[in-house]
Parts: C-alpha cells; sequence; structure tokens
C-alpha cells in the first residue's frame, strides 16, 4: 500500500478531470436506473447488461465498419423494444420491486452468458477514430472519447429533467408515480406511459453502452464492477430525479479520483460505498 | 345522466356492494349518506372506473361505461375529488391543476378552466407553486375540487369531502359546492355528515351495508324514523 | 413457530449425518468428494442466510463480507500465527458474528432501512470491507497463500476431510435452522416478516430477535468461510467480497423456499448440481445462462419457492372444515379467565382513569380536553359523528398516538406517552378497524402469537393449546388451520378479537369491529362480545351500528368535535336534543314521545 503522497497540481486537476469524466458516465448510467426505480418501482439490475451488450454490439459494427457513433441510429430503437418488453413481461406477473431485483439478476446471468458465448471472455478494444484525439486545454489533456461521453450524459440529463419537468407527459409520470389510480382517473394511461418509460431507460442503458466501448476495455465480467457505484450515485441523487445521476456521478467521480491520486486505485471504491451507506443510514426517506 | 343498474362489488371474497341502483340526473346536487362501512367510497371509485365491478352496469349519458378501461372514465365525462384529497403531493397546486386538465379536450379549455377555479378559490392564488403537500387541509380540499373541475367534466364526483375538516371550512367548502351546482353541473355527493349534506342536496340515497335503504327528498329521509334509528338507535 | 415436519425431524437430520459420513469410505473419485463439498458449502451458506434474510424478510446481500471474515480470519490465523486449522473455525464464526452484530446494532435502529435499501446496504458494507482487506496486510492485494499448511486428516484422503468438515457443518446449520423455525424465537422472526410493526405492538422484542438471527446466520458463515479458505488453498478479495456469493445464497433460498427451514438446502443442492453438469460436459457459460433462466422463471412462477409451492398443492385438499361460526365449548370458559378474577357485573371502581386528553395534529385539535372514566367490568359505548374524536381516543390510550396533553391511569399507573408495546404489556388491548393478521401464518399460529408475547407463555405448544381455546371461544375452531386471506372478514375480524384476547388483557378496546357485517354476523359479534365481558374483560368500543350499542353498552359516552357531549346509558343519551343535533341537524330534531314523558317525570 503506497503511503499518502500530495500530488503536483497538474496531476491532482488531470485526476479531478477524469473523474469528472468517469462520474458523468456513472450518472449516464444511473439516469435510466433512477428513472425507473422512481418512476416505476422496479430495480432492474439488468440495466448494466443491456449497456454491455450494446457495448458490445457497438464494437462488433466498428469491427465491421460502422461509426461508433451512428450506431446509435440502431441501437437505440433496439434496445427501447427490449426495455419496453422487459417491462411488460414484469408488469403481467405483477412482479414486485424486490423481485425485480432478482429476476432482472437472472437476466443479467443469461445476457452475460450470451456476451461470453459470442465474444468469449478476452478482453475487447474498440478502435475508433475518436479514440485517437485528444484535445489539449492549458495543461490538461481532454481525450475525445470521454468528452462524448460528458457531453451525451449532460445532453440527455437535462434533456430527461425538462421532459419530466415541463411536458404533460412527464407530469403524468410523476403522477402516476405517486397515486397510480388517481392519475388514471384523470386520464393517465398508465400502462403505455410505463412502457414508453421502460423503453426509454433501456434505450439510454444503451447510449452509455456506446460510451463506454469507446473509453473502457470491455470483458463480461466487468460488468459487476459498475453496479456497486452506479447504486450509489442513484441513490445519493435521489430516486426519479433526472439530474440526480450526473450530480452524484461526479462528486463520486471527483471522490474516487481525487483518494487515487492521493492513496493508490485501490481505496477508490471505499468513497462511493462509504457514501451510500452514510446516505443510507442517515437519511432512507430521501434515498425511495 | 348517470344510472347504476344492481352494480355489485367485491374485495377477494367479500362483497361490499350488493346490487346497488341509483340515478342522477342532469344538472342535480344528489347527496348519498351511510353509516361507516357502508360502502359510499367502494360506490364513488366504482363509478370513477378506479374500483372494478363485479356484476352490473354503469351507464352514462346513455353510453354503458362498465367495461372501460381506468384511463376513460374521464374522457366520457366524469371527475372525481377523492376521498382524503390524494393531491400529488409532490408536485406544485398548478402542477396538479394541470394535471386534471391532462385529457386533450380538457387541455384547450386549460386557461380558462384555470381561471375559474381561481375565481371559485381565490385563496389558492398565492399557493399555486407550493407543493400540494404543504397546504392545510381546508386548501388541499379546494384543491382537489379545483383539479376535478379543470377536466370540465359533466358529473361531479366528490367522496366524503368534509372529512377532517373543522366546521367552518366545511362551511365554505358545501358552499362552494353548491355554487358549482348553480352552474349546471351534475354532482354526485358522498357523505357521513348528514347534516350538511342534506343541506345542499335536492334528492338523497340512504346506503347501508352495501344496499340501498332509502331514497327521497332530504327533509323526508330525515324525518323518517328509520334514518334517526339508523343514526340514533331510537 | 410451525408445526414443523414431526417431532423426529432433528433425529433424520442427524441420522442423515451421520449416514453421509460414510460416504468417503467408498471410495469414489476425487471429484465427486469435490462436488460433495461444495453442495454442503452452499447449504452452509444458503441455510445459514435464511435464518436471518429468510425468515425475517430482511434480504441481506451482504453475506459475502461476514463469509468473507471468516475466510480471511481462517487464513490472517493459518499463515501468519500459525493456527491449528480447527482452532482457527470457531474464531472464525465469532469474528463474523461480532461484524454482523456491530453492523446490525447500528443499521436495525435505523427505521427506514428495510427491503432493498437494507439489500443495498449490506451489499455497499461488502464492498467496504472488501476495499479495507484488500488495502491492508489481511491480503495486501496479493492474495493469502494457505498451501504450506498441513491439512487434518479426518478423513482417509485430503478432499473426504473437506467433506466431513463440511458435512458437520451442515448438519450443525441445519439442525439450527430447524430448531429456531419451530421455536418461539422462530415465530417472532416470521410474525416481524409479515408486519413487523404490528408484532412489536404485539410484544415481540424485534430489535434483540433481528440481531440475534443475524449473530447466528453471520457466525455459521463465517465457519463456512474458515473451511473454505483452506479448501481454496490460495485465497483472494475478488473471489469472496462482491455481488456473486450473496445472489448465489438469494437464489438458491429463493428457488427452494425461504420462508421453510429446509428450503434453501434444497435450493443448493439443485443448483449445484445444475452448475456443475453443466461445467463438466463444458458448457459452463451455458450453465450460468441456465440459472438465470431459472430464477427467472422461479420469480415469475413460483415466487414463494419450490417447498411451499408443494405445500399449498397439498394443503388445498378438501377439509371436512365447517364454514359457519360455532358456539364455544366448555372448555373455554375455564382456561380462558385474564389474569385477575373479576365479577362479572360493573363493580364500580375505577379501571381507567382519563383527564384532560387533549391531541393535536398539525393544528387539528382532534381531542379537546376529555375526561372519561371507565368502571371495571362494564361495556362502555364510544359514540359520535365522524371526525369526532373517538378513533383518535383510543389510539391515544391504546398508545399508537402520544397525547398532546392530559393524563391517562390504568389500575393507578400513568400511562401516557409509552410506548404501544408497553401499555399492551400493561394489559390493554385493542383491534384494528381493518384487520391486520399476519398473513402466512395459519389462523391457530397468529392467536398462538399473540398468546406467547402478549400472554408470555414460553412453550409453542402449550402457546397453541390455549390459542385453541381462543380460537374455540370465538368459533373459529374449524379455521384453525387456514389462512387469514382464506377467511371472511367477519371470520377476519374474529380473529383479531382472539388476537387481542390471547394476551388476557383487563381492558379491551374495540375500533368499530362491527364495521361491514351482515345483521346476523352483527348478532354473533355482540354475542361474543358479551361473554368476553362475562368471562372478566372491561370494554370500550367505537362503534356506529346502534343496534349494537343500544343491546350492548352499560352506558354510553358521545363526542362531537373533540369534546365530550353527553353522557349516560344509551337509550337516555340518544333522545337527548343537543346530541340528536349533531347527528341529524337542528331542523329534524323531534323528541320522540317516550323521552317528553321521561323529561317531564324528571321536572
Amino acid at each position: 500500500m503506497s503511503g499518502f503522497a500530495l500530488p503536483s497540481a497538474t496531476l491532482l486537476s488531470q485526476s479531478v478531470l477524469s473523474g469528472i469524466f468517469v462520474g458523468a458516465l456513472y450518472g449516464l448510467l444511473g439516469l435510466g436506473l433512477s428513472l425507473s426505480w422512481g418512476l416505476l418501482r422496479l430495480i432492474n439490475l439488468a440495466h448494466f447488461a443491456f449497456a454491455f451488450l450494446a457495448a458490445y454490439l457497438c464494437y462488433q459494427m466498428a469491427a465491421l465498419g460502422v461509426d461508433p457513433l451512428l450506431s446509435l441510429a440502431l441501437l437505440v430503437p433496439l434496445f427501447f423494444a427490449i426495455g419496453a418488453a422487459l417491462h411488460w413481461l414484469m408488469a403481467r406477473f405483477a412482479v414486485t420491486p424486490f423481485n425485480s431485483l432478482l429476476l432482472t439478476f437472472g437476466l443479467t446471468g443469461i445476457i452475460e452468458a450470451i456476451i461470453q458465448t459470442i465474444w468469449t471472455a478476452d478482453f475487447r478494444k474498440l478502435e475508433s477514430v475518436y479514440g485517437e484525439h485528444k484535445f489539449k486545454i492549458g495543461v490538461l489533456y481532454v481525450p475525445v472519447p470521454e468528452l462524448i461521453t460528458l457531453v451525451l450524459a449532460v445532453a440527455l440529463s437535462f434533456a430527461v429533467w425538462a421532459v419530466l419537468r415541463y411536458t404533460d407527459l412527464g407530469k403524468a409520470m410523476r403522477a402516476a408515480a405517486e397515486d397510480a389510480p388517481i392519475a388514471s382517473a384523470f386520464g393517465v394511461n398508465q400502462k403505455r406511459n410505463a412502457l414508453l418509460l421502460a423503453g426509454t431507460c433501456a434505450a439510454l442503458a444503451s447510449v452509455a453502452g456506446v460510451c463506454l466501448a469507446l473509453s473502457f476495455t470491455l470483458a463480461p465480467s466487468q460488468m459487476y464492477a459498475w453496479v456497486g457505484v452506479v447504486f450509489a450515485a442513484v441513490m445519493l441523487g435521489g430516486l426519479g430525479r433526472a439530474l440526480g445521476p450526473l450530480v452524484a456521478g461526479t462528486l463520486i467521480g471527483v471522490s474516487e479520483a481525487i483518494t487515487m491520486a492521493v492513496t493508490s486505485p485501490s481505496w477508490a471504491p471505499i468513497v462511493s460505498f462509504s457514501l451510500l451507506i452514510v446516505i443510507l443510514v442517515l437519511r432512507p426517506g430521501r434515498a425511495t | 345522466m348517470l344510472e347504476l343498474h344492481d352494480l355489485q362489488v367485491a374485495y377477494g371474497a367479500a362483497p361490499a356492494l350488493w346490487g346497488v341502483s341509483l340515478e342522477v340526473r342532469s344538472g342535480e346536487l344528489l347527496c348519498v349518506v351511510g353509516p361507516n362501512g357502508a360502502g359510499k367510497t367502494t360506490l364513488i371509485n366504482a363509478i370513477a372506473g378506479i374500483q372494478r365491478t363485479r356484476a352490473g352496469r354503469i351507464v352514462f349519458e346513455g353510453s354503458d361505461i362498465t367495461a372501460l378501461p381506468p384511463h376513460r372514465f374521464c374522457e366520457a365525462g366524469i371527475a372525481i375529488v377523492p376521498e382524503g384529497r390524494r393531491l400529488f403531493t409532490g408536485m406544485s397546486v398548478l402542477e396538479n391543476l394541470e394535471l386534471g386538465s391532462y385529457l386533450p379536450a380538457a387541455k384547450t379549455q386549460r386557461k380558462q378552466s384555470l381561471d375559474g377555479a381561481l375565481a371559485l378559490f381565490p385563496v389558492l392564488k398565492e399557493k399555486l407553486a407550493s407543493p400540494a403537500g404543504e397546504l392545510s387541509g381546508g386548501q388541499q380540499q379546494m384543491v382537489a375540487i379545483a383539479r376535478a373541475l379543470m377536466a370540465r367534466p359533466r358529473l361531479l364526483l366528490l367522496d366524503e369531502p368534509s372529512l377532517g375538516l373543522s366546521p367552518l371550512i366545511v362551511h365554505d367548502m358545501f358552499a362552494a359546492i353548491r355554487r358549482i351546482n348553480a352552474e349546471g353541473m351534475s354532482v354526485l355527493l358522498v357523505e357521513q355528515n348528514v347534516v350538511m349534506a342534506m343541506e345542499v342536496s335536492t334528492r338523497a340515497y340512504v346506503l347501508e351495508e352495501g344496499r340501498i335503504v332509502a331514497d327521497g327528498a332530504p327533509d323526508d329521509l330525515l324525518a323518517r324514523p328509520e334514518i334517526q334509528r339508523a343514526y340514533l338507535g331510537v | 413457530m410451525k408445526s414443523g415436519i414431526v417431532k423426529s425431524t432433528p433425529l433424520i437430520i442427524l441420522a442423515a449425518g451421520v449416514a453421509l459420513a460414510f460416504v468417503p469410505k467408498l471410495g469414489l473419485p476425487a471429484f465427486y468428494d469435490s462436488l460433495l463439498y461444495l453442495m454442503l458449502h452452499w447449504i452452509v451458506l444458503a441455510t445459514s442466510w435464511n435464518i436471518l434474510s429468510g425468515y425475517t424478510g430482511y434480504f441481506s446481500f451482504g453475506h459475502g463480507a461476514f463469509f468473507g471474515a471468516g475466510l480471511y480470519t481462517t487464513s490472517t490465523l493459518l499463515a501468519r500465527y500459525e493456527w491449528p486449522f480447527l482452532a482457527t473455525l470457531p474464531v472464525a464464526a465469532l469474528v463474523a458474528a461480532a461484524l454482523g452484530v456491530a453492523l446490525g446494532a447500528v443499521v436495525f435502529r435505523v427505521k427506514g432501512v428495510r427491503g432493498e435499501l437494507f439489500a443495498l446496504l449490506t451489499l455497499a458494507i461488502t464492498f467496504v470491507i472488501g476495499t479495507i482487506v484488500v488495502n491492508t496486510p489481511l491480503d495486501g492485494g496479493q492474495g493469502v497463500s494457505l498451501s504450506a499448511v498441513p491439512v487434518p486428516a479426518i478423513g482417509p484422503t485430503q478432499s473426504s476431510t473437506f467433506y466431513l468438515l463440511a458435512l458437520a457443518a451442515a448438519t450443525l446449520t441445519m439442525l439450527i435452522a430447524w430448531g429456531i423455525y419451530v421455536s418461539k424465537f422462530g415465530a417472532g422472526l416470521f410474525a416481524i416478516h409479515d408486519d413487523e410493526d404490528a408484532a412489536e405492538v404485539m410484544g415481540v422484542p424485534t430489535y434483540r430477535y433481528k440481531l440475534m438471527a443475524l449473530a447466528i446466520s453471520c457466525a455459521l458463515a463465517g465457519a463456512a468461510g474458515g473451511i473454505h479458505a483452506l479448501f481454496l488453498s490460495y485465497v483472494t478479495v475478488g473471489e469472496v467480497f462482491t455481488i456473486t456469493v450473496p445472489l448465489t445464497v438469494v437464489l438458491m433460498s429463493v428457488l427452494g423456499g425461504s420462508r421453510h427451514w429446509a428450503g434453501p438446502a434444497i435450493g443448493a443442492v439443485a443448483i449445484t448440481a445444475l452448475l456443475y453438469s453443466f461445467t463438466a460436459a463444458n458448457h459452463a457459460i451455458a450453465g450460468k445462462a441456465m440459472v438465470g433462466v431459472i430464477l427467472i422463471a422461479a420469480i415469475l412462477f413460483m415466487p414463494d419457492g419450490i417447498l411451499l409451492r408443494l405445500q399449498a398443492l397439498f394443503r388445498r385438499a378438501p377439509k371436512p372444515a365447517v364454514d359457519a361460526a360455532h358456539p364455544p365449548s366448555q372448555i373455554a370458559a375455564t382456561s380462558s379467565a385474564p389474569r385477575t378474577a373479576h365479577s362479572t357485573t360493573a363493580s364500580g371502581d375505577v379501571l381507567l382513569r382519563v383527564r384532560g386528553l387533549q391531541k393535536s395534529f398539525r393544528g387539528v385539535r382532534a381531542l379537546a380536553g376529555v375526561d372519561v372514566d371507565v368502571r371495571r367490568g362494564e361495556i362502555l359505548g364510544l359514540l359520535g359523528p365522524n371526525g369526532s374524536g373517538k378513533s383518535t381516543f383510543i389510539n391515544v390510550v391504546s398508545g399508537h398516538y402520544v397525547p398532546t396533553a392530559g393524563e391517562i391511569v390504568f389500575e393507578g399507573r400513568g400511562l401516557a406517552g409509552h410506548a404501544a408495546h408497553r401499555i399492551a404489556g400493561a394489559g390493554i388491548a385493542r383491534t384494528y378497524q381493518i384487520p391486520r393478521p399476519f398473513a402466512h401464518m395459519s389462523v391457530l399460529d397468529n392467536v398462538a402469537l399473540a398468546t406467547m408475547f402478549g400472554g408470555a407463555v414460553g412453550d409453542p405448544a402449550e402457546a397453541r393449546r390455549r390459542a385453541m381455546t381462543w380460537l374455540e371461544f370465538t368459533g373459529l375452531q374449524g379455521k384453525a388451520a387456514a389462512r387469514p386471506d382464506d377467511l371472511n372478514l367477519h371470520q377476519r375480524k374474529f380473529l383479531e378479537l382472539a388476537r387481542a384476547l390471547a394476551s388476557r388483557p383487563r381492558l379491551v378496546l374495540l375500533d368499530e369491529v362491527l364495521c361491514g357485517l351482515t345483521p346476523s354476523e352483527i348478532d354473533d359479534a355482540v354475542a361474543l362480545i358479551r361473554r368476553i365481558r362475562d368471562q372478566g374483560s372491561t370494554i370500550v368500543f367505537v362503534e356506529h351500528v346502534m343496534r349494537a350499542v343500544m343491546a350492548l353498552t352499560d352506558r354510553v359516552v358521545v363526542f362531537n368535535h373533540g369534546e365530550l357531549l353527553a353522557e349516560g346509558s344509551a337509550t337516555e343519551v340518544m333522545q337527548r336534543a343537543e346530541v340528536m343535533t349533531a347527528y341529524l341537524g337542528k331542523a329534524h330534531v323531534v323528541v320522540p314521545s317516550s323521552a317528553q314523558s321521561a323529561e317531564a317525570a324528571h321536572a
């Protein structure tokens, strides 16, 4: 274990910047999860599997010459359909929130097996035109893939926030999350809206997946590495709040980065999990 | 306007309504009174589409709406002010009212409906941006009624609007309800507070243990010995 | 507390354990020893997890942490301090249990952390501990090698030694799981699962019980971890402090049935066998997918697990049970007396004295200073229009609400402001307007629970005997084995009454117990309430059904707007002008001729 060493200002700022980038990805991954849990009362562990599946598909299409960002045109509708289908199944069987956690865990295992069968357990890295470029702002390096992730995360989070806040559809979703029977008494078709929302969450997962493919090396077992920290971001940010995961994710990412720069990378996980524990113990009501 | 034919509702094995038949005529203010546990909320929820019925028919303005999915009842022209208000407490008062006019037909008249609601309950003007959960009981009741009016219904359902409110506020509430009815809205009111309900309504039914046991003009009903017996035991 | 399978179950478990101990003598290839070891290993992990999570419903995702704690305790003691292997096992169990208790002591105090939140909290703790372990000399990132440690020669081969150790652990775990299942402790745990707040009010020491279950669960997991350390001979953090262990354990228990002591074991054997058969055929990945499919199918079609589905199928077999309530037998009268003997008529001395009772909710005054005396042995009715404060009165006296002001003196003891379960313990019982029975227990067990925790009976069998007499008293003896969901509203209300009576209270508070009943059912209920008073309890009840009020009450008090409006005999009070006004409005007060002449007589 390395000792406590204070890094240089440049190193620290670069760390903070990379913390912001990874935090943005936490936020993007957490967005769909938070909406699903907060507004639909379903905990979708398979969200991570969806993201990784999308990542692998993006990788595969890149190998066939398709630009990763272009592949979104195919992946987003595909995963929208998958997400809506999954929700339809769970609604049909009236699966409780806790059981949805278990069921989607099962689904995660299945998807992991599919990924491993097709792409094996070897590490895969997407080689894209974006990965080769980086900007320099002052002394700081800004890699393009990470920048794309940040832009997408911010744009999508704000878009969702705006829809929830200002559109009738968004208000209907929030109302139905609070009191579904009364919302339907005023004409809200919650069955249809839920399918829309579930599809959107899965579509968001696929966008996160593409960002993952751009910036990280892929391996099936890597799925689980994100679960803990993204759940932490979701709960810290408050369920069902569009900007929550982004803000909390960035907070966690930066704290982790600073911890890593000051001590050693292996201490990083303790940050997010300790925050999660503290939030749960002190203010459990806030997290639901 | 509204006819219930032999409506039966049961919760699992436990029956709540045993073949209720009644009618609401256009423009009248009808009340259904009865003791606790008589099935009043069940009745209102069935008419609003929130509660599924086991047998019987609900006919509204000539069409049978019994089999419609819950979210289509509002479209048909029925709006509810539920027992206990059931506002969307996490949302602002304005958002609650906007939700009331969620359907396209009501949405086009949203501005007028809002003006009308604020004219009826001026106190809400300063509260539009507040979260609905922060209002007092009486104010919440006003929001609940306004929300239902925003849907521009032809039949307004009220479930125990006086519950949990102090006598003075109840008085104002019923005055507002009377005004709404005077402007042409058909109202079906369900209440345990017999006094207030009978004062505002033109006709009343008495519901006891899931069955209609009496109906007629309020004054006649109150003088009847069986009503006195039901409420006072003597 | 369940009826268990047979009294001889522990013997069967022990016999199986002993019989299986001879397997190494069969001389099977080492592969089978390892497979069987793994099955037993997972039986221990799944069953121990179930003791907390399946029984109480607090699904923990932190089993990996406790298993890992045991694992690392053993490996540290072995590698660094060169302890003999077997001696490390009790220490591993202890360390894991201590960790669990330290955690539980904090987390169980926080009311909001249940369900999904508890699961996530325990998962987070796993990762925190894992990170600490990996960064300290406990592991240091390299893992701990135990290849140099000698394996004690318990069996003919090394692999058979581990098999025997795991067998011992599994036998012990199953015995403990069964033992808890049939005990009063277990009954309390299942009550917590169904409705923790109701259990608390009934007298179940929820905090203490949860901690005990957690400690036992962790200790067993820690022991399994200790054994596993040497089995692996090379220990790393990544194997243990992850989401895999808890999820596997959850899967096994859910599949087999988490409400039964043997469910997890069945799930463990099934899943291990399945996974191994796939691995052996070089289809490990397909095996993982298969497990996922099974889990999904289980959640959708058998959310309660295989075992309970089978049990339910057997229970559906038609029984010669009679539906209608029966009059009570003679036995009921003798053994069901409350703890002190009373005369059956109102003896006049004051049992409950309430003075100046006030209760306000956010500015609304529900009770505005009420004085009530309840005399021993009487039946007192609380009447009044909706919102007049009657239910609030009951809720304050029973401890559900803390009064804003005023005093409540019961049998000379001040009770205002005390917690609900302490008031229940003082001899006051109440029923709820909407019955809240424990849904997953039989009718008999519901009452037996009240007997054990409210009536302080320690032995489950004795409790069930007494519960039966209460069921006979209320006419529900034919439904003893049924679930509360199978009862109609009338029967469920009588069940509520039986539960309230099982703690042998001196004062019974009934909150609109007749609401929703048919006329003949009301007659039954009235007769029952009279019987309750006749065997010595004092009754206060809130009611709207005037027929019953007239028939039952010795006295009534009428509430209006949080104050006492009138008091006296029912017939007399209900004819008073002010009472009639409160109910029907001024214009309709027609004083009946009988009252008029009575007034004339009094003038």
